[in-house]
């Protein structure tokens, strides 16, 4: 008996009346190929919805609440906006237009807008971070692996060097820096993303530093399917790559190619 | 308006957000699609009938907010960029990430229709008769669309795996 790749793809969504659903497992005991059909179905299923079940967690934008009034609706919550957006009430709001030039012209500005994350990170002293994420490790080894520098947050120590040193393929070495993804975000400068114990983060390299916009301390790993064992990169530091990301990873020719010429560009 | 039909739909704004990632090709864009979607459904609330499902309804303006308003427009070159998909596997967490990324970079090179079972199906759970009725199409339809979109998810991930060997 054999089913077709619709019916099995039913059955691994948990879509087919019982009594088929009986007749499908007994395929699958009876013959691998219909069990291994069964199992792509639900891997790839469990693979796409992981991919997206990160939104459900983040804040819900205020713009976005049934009870915001409209003209403020039509602009970003966070900054007045000088283009002409929300002048003729609801007939505005659902143009578009202007809510793209209203971000267009927050683009514009001089001053970069930083993620709430990474104003977070910032605000947060780095002595309280210290002893709250666990580096106590490093007092020991020498420096600190985090620094100051005019209110932005900078690699330092062992964890500057693994930045500009060591690629991700590389074995891991006896410090706790364990390296993942490198890319270029959007002004051009090279990043680089790290857990450090179970703190995870980015750092983009500017003016011959290592910045770290976004930092946060790892979940628990859960029990479910797609987390390995361990901690595993906070969802606000995925989404603030997410964001800040220029096209895709670099692979490993291009990372070590960026390493060997000093991690240039950025500003 | 009654305050009840806000506060529902207050509470759906998570999933009607994740839904507008997975069919739009840029979160500005998504968010944008639902907050069109909310500022719809609460000028049509007398369209709505109290007791059907306010989320089927909803993700179906979701949908049309889309394909009537944003999808024109849309950003979609930014997130083409000449892409160059990681190698190695240095850590799990980097595997992860890299696996999320490459999920959604597949999913925007599918077809609308596609993107819009597997937003429903797979990113959403919603069950198959509910999600043939957020797209106005019979239960058949949906379920070979569904396989289609699968068969071109699973073909556009295998190729980057077979890139990475």
């Amino acid at each position: 008996m054999s089913f077709s790749d619709e019916t099995l793809m039913a059955y691994a969504d948990g879509e087919l009346e019982p009594a088929l659903a009986a007749r499908v497992e007994e395929a699958m005991r009876a013959d691998p190929r219909v069990e291994e059909a069964v199992r792509r179905h639900r891997a790839l299923r469990a693979d796409v919805f992981a991919a997206f079940a990160g939104v459900l967690d983040e804040p819900v934008p205020e713009r976005l609440q049934p009870g915001a009034a409209p003209a403020t609706a039509a602009e970003p919550a966070t900054k007045p906006v000088s283009a002409p957006v929300a002048g003729a009430g609801a007939a505005t709001v659902h143009s578009l237009e202007a809510r793209r030039a209203a971000r267009q012209a927050q683009a514009a500005r001089p001053e970069p807008v930083r993620p709430r994350w990474g104003a977070l990170a910032a605000s947060l002293a780095v002595g309280v971070l210290a002893g709250a994420l666990g580096w106590q490790a490093f007092d020991n080894a020498g420096q600190a692996p985090f620094g100051r520098r005019g209110g932005a947050m900078v690699a330092q120590g062992e964890l500057a060097d693994a930045l500009s040193q060591r690629l991700a393929a590389e074995p891991a070495q006896a410090d706790a820096v364990r390296l993942g993804v490198s890319f270029r975000d959007r002004d051009g400068a090279y990043c680089r993303s790290f857990m450090l114990g179970t703190t995870g983060g980015f750092a983009c390299r500017q003016g011959g530093e290592w910045r770290i916009p976004v930092m946060a301390q790892a979940e628990q790993a859960q029990a479910g399917a797609y987390r390995q064992a361990g901690s595993a990169m906070p969802a606000a530091v995925l989404d603030a790559i997410d964001q800040r990301i220029a096209g895709g990873t670099l692979d490993a020719p291009a990372e070590r190619a960026a390493r060997d010429r000093g991690w240039p560009g950025g500003k | 308006m009654s305050n009840s039909l806000e506060n529902d739909i207050a509470a759906l704004l998570p999933r009607l957000r994740r839904f507008a990632r997975s069919i739009t090709f840029h979160r500005e864009d998504a968010d944008d699609v639902v907050q069109i979607a909310v500022e719809r459904a609460l000028t049509r609330s007398a369209q709505w009938e109290p007791g059907s499902r306010l989320d089927s309804w909803m993700f179906r303006i979701v949908k049309n907010a889309w394909i009537d308003e944003v999808r024109a427009r849309a950003r979609r070159d930014q997130l083409f960029a000449p892409e160059e998909e990681g190698e190695h596997v240095g850590d799990d967490r980097a595997e992860a990430q890299q696996q999320r990324m490459a999920i959604e970079q597949a999913l925007r090179r599918l077809s609308e229709e596609h993107r819009m079972v597997v937003g429903l199906v797979l990113v959403d759970g919603m069950p198959y008769k509910e999600a043939a009725e957020v797209l106005d199409i019979p239960m058949g339809t949906l379920t070979s669309r569904l396989a289609r979109a699968r068969e071109a998810l699973q073909a556009l991930l295998s190729d980057r795996t077979r890139n990475k060997e």
